[in-house]
């Protein structure tokens, strides 16, 4: 529950970031679209963050087509390593086979990055 | 008295001074003589059918057998047509001696045949540039263009030669042969230089050693083992220092391809860079975090602080400081770190190893680079030639050899069309092994042609074509940045390339399902003949290097 409502919050901040700072939307500005999937790897949690031209959508669930995906072993690691904002963390948990990346890996790395400056 | 003309003075050069086993070119009026040189003194000419692939070539062979490759051109077109080669051997750095035809002395400023000034256009793109205007000198000239290309960090050199100085004769006399130059001048970094690079390496809890092209051409691979062994430093060797030692040495992580490499360079606290520029591969050294310690080993002074301050530089050649450093350095265990660095790269590229493993149609490139792989295993040496085809081929391919892996478009001048080149150099070179060249379909248009070179001087290479229709790094580049409605000369369309191969004498297949790629490459292997395996791939597919060059020049 609490990986779901960070994901939404997520989702939140990133919309905001895209129409107020500057920075971010620079980043995700020109960026034809990009799907990117965050979900556990049971597929019961997810949320799918959609960039199209500087906009963001997203839909909550799993089952959506991704070009990206983070795919963790389960929702509390998720929690407390995307919580932790920390790349020694994530890098750690995918160390640890706990945090995998399905499709185009760049996307991930491009979605984690833009995160930090929307942050 | 013996009388002997200039173009055989070159050939008698060639062969008895630098001991050149073969050179690559293609033939004219101009550099007549040099041809019947090369004849005299039986010097196997590799005749070409573009220039650019006689440069190409001529630069392989020096990276496939460590000696200054060499190629001869004629004047005026000849010589432009040779340009992207030359160039390209510029910025990686290869020694080639480049022998070119000009238009003659006499018919200066008169509208002469191909008259142009060759030198001024060359000059930014060698070492150094000469015209000989003194048959008496043609020895002594040469020699200084093999010391050029071959002295300090190694490059492309050009002579010309005006038929002015070819076609008349002299007494051999009064042209010797200059002794051939065997001192090899080493530079030695400072001692306090090394200690203090040693106490850093002693102290690291997390190092990485990145080795270049200049780990290749300094031959150090009995240096660099004693140097990773005793420290048990992970490394990773790129370009064409890949295999120097083999990809699959336990201390290697190639296993997990670039992801490795942008996995552990910002987690380093010591990084090892030897004959390696920080160029836009590593974000021209952006890629580094400050706090990193970096000691890098160069022959070229000016690279060490290039792009990011070193905080130790050691100025030499590679093998000559690593034979130094041994000594100086503790015997270290960092397999806890290496462990770490291999698993996490494992669930990063979680998707491509699946992909390795899964059969579809369209076939995904990532398979087909697996099934070349698991026919021909290690003991081959692979070559990919493309954009996203390069890709595939560097990390999907391992080799035990020196230079065993090389993406040859990779290098600083992204210059398609180079693996066919390449892949008659390498199987020149190392005739006993396979040769496998993956070319995506727009970069085999470039140099295509020399199938028939390849045909005529009985050259059995592999080319197996990654055709996914299109110009595929290009069109996935524009759909990210101007969408996939408004795609812009980046479709070529279906192309049975492999029938073009087999209409110049060579061995062709088409291939569109997953079985039948290893038969075929079987049949290939086994026809002895040039051949060329025409696969189509999935077209949606893209590789992580689209992005990166999607995001490298992005402005805003």
């Amino acid at each position: 529950m609490r990986f779901t409502l960070l994901l939404f919050i997520l989702y939140q901040i990133l919309k905001r970031a895209a129409k107020k700072k500057r920075v971010y939307k620079n980043y995700i500005g020109t960026r034809q679209p990009v799907r990117i999937m965050i979900k556990t790897a049971d597929g019961k949690r997810g949320r799918l963050f959609v960039f199209d031209q500087g906009k963001i959508s997203s839909r909550g669930g799993s089952k959506h087509a991704y070009d990206a995906a983070i795919v963790w072993s389960d929702a509390k690691t998720a929690f407390k390593v995307m919580l932790s904002m920390s790349d020694e963390a994530s890098f750690l948990a995918a160390a640890e086979g706990k945090m995998k990346l399905d499709g185009m890996v760049f996307f991930a790395q491009w979605f984690n990055d833009g995160v930090k400056l929307a942050i | 008295m013996a009388l002997i003309n200039g173009g055989h003075l070159v050939g008698k050069y060639l062969k008895e001074v630098e001991k050149v086993e073969i050179d690559f070119g293609i033939s004219g009026g101009h550099i007549e003589s040099i041809l019947d040189g090369f004849t005299e003194y039986k010097i196997r000419t590799i005749d070409v059918r573009h220039e650019q692939a006689a440069a190409m070539m001529g630069h392989a062979w020096s990276v496939y057998t460590g000696k200054t490759g060499v190629c001869f051109v004629t004047a005026g077109p000849g010589f432009t047509n040779a340009l992207t080669g030359i160039a390209n051997a510029y910025l990686d750095n290869a020694p080639l001696v480049v022998l070119c035809g000009r238009h003659p002395l006499r018919d200066d400023l008169k509208g002469a045949l191909q008259e142009m000034n060759q030198i001024d256009m060359v000059k930014p793109i060698t070492k150094w540039s000469a015209t000989c205007y003194d048959i008496r000198r043609i020895p002594e000239y040469l020699s200084i263009a093999f010391r050029q290309a071959q002295a300090g960090r190694p490059g492309p050199v050009f002579l010309e030669l005006p038929p002015d100085i070819l076609n008349i004769r002299v007494d051999e006399t009064e042209a010797p042969m200059p002794a051939y130059m065997t001192r090899k001048y080493t530079v030695h970094p400072d001692d306090a230089e090394l200690k203090a690079a040693a106490e850093i390496i002693n102290d690291a809890k997390k190092p990485l050693f990145l080795g270049g092209t200049g780990v290749a051409f300094s031959a150090c691979s009995d240096c660099l083992q004693q140097f990773v062994e005793k420290t048990g430093i992970p490394f990773q060797l790129l370009n064409y220092g890949r295999g120097e030692l083999p990809d699959n040495h336990p201390l290697s992580i190639w296993e997990v391809g670039n992801v490795g490499l942008t996995i552990a360079i910002p987690r380093a606290d010591v990084i090892i860079a030897a004959g390696l520029r920080f160029n836009w591969i590593l974000q021209s050294g952006g890629i580094i975090p400050p706090e990193t310690k970096v000691v890098r080993i160069d022959i070229d002074p000016h690279e060490i602080d290039r792009n990011h301050q070193a905080d130790i530089g050691l100025v030499g050649d590679v093998a000559s400081v690593l034979g130094q450093l041994v000594p100086l350095v503790e015997k270290r265990d960092h397999n806890q770190w290496l462990n770490t660095l291999k698993a996490a790269g494992r669930s990063f590229l979680d998707f491509e190893l699946m992909m390795r493993e899964t059969v579809t149609d369209p076939i995904h490139p990532i398979r087909m680079v697996a099934q070349i792989y698991k026919y021909l295993g290690d003991d081959a040496i692979y070559i990919a030639d493309g954009g996203n085809t390069t890709y595939f081929g560097l990390t999907g391919f391992f080799s035990r050899h020196r230079a065993g892996v090389i993406g040859t478009s990779s290098g600083l001048l992204g210059c398609l069309g180079t693996g066919i080149p390449f892949a008659i150099a390498a199987k020149l070179a190392r005739p006993d092994k396979k040769v496998l060249l993956l070319n995506g379909d727009g970069a085999f248009g470039f140099n295509s042609m020399e199938f028939d070179t390849m045909v005529r001087h009985h050259i059995p290479i592999v080319c197996v074509v990654n055709n996914d229709c299109a110009w595929g790094m290009i069109k996935h580049s524009q759909e990210l940045s101007i969408g996939k409605d408004r795609l812009q000369c980046a479709e070529l369309g279906m192309r049975n390339y492999e029938k073009m191969v087999e209409g110049l004498g060579g061995y062709g297949e088409l291939v569109t399902k997953d079985e039948e790629i290893i038969p075929a490459l079987e049949r290939a292997f086994e026809s002895g003949k040039p051949a060329c395996i025409n696969v189509v791939t999935d077209p949606k597919v893209t590789s992580p290097a689209t992005p990166l060059l999607h995001q490298s020049l992005k402005m805003e």
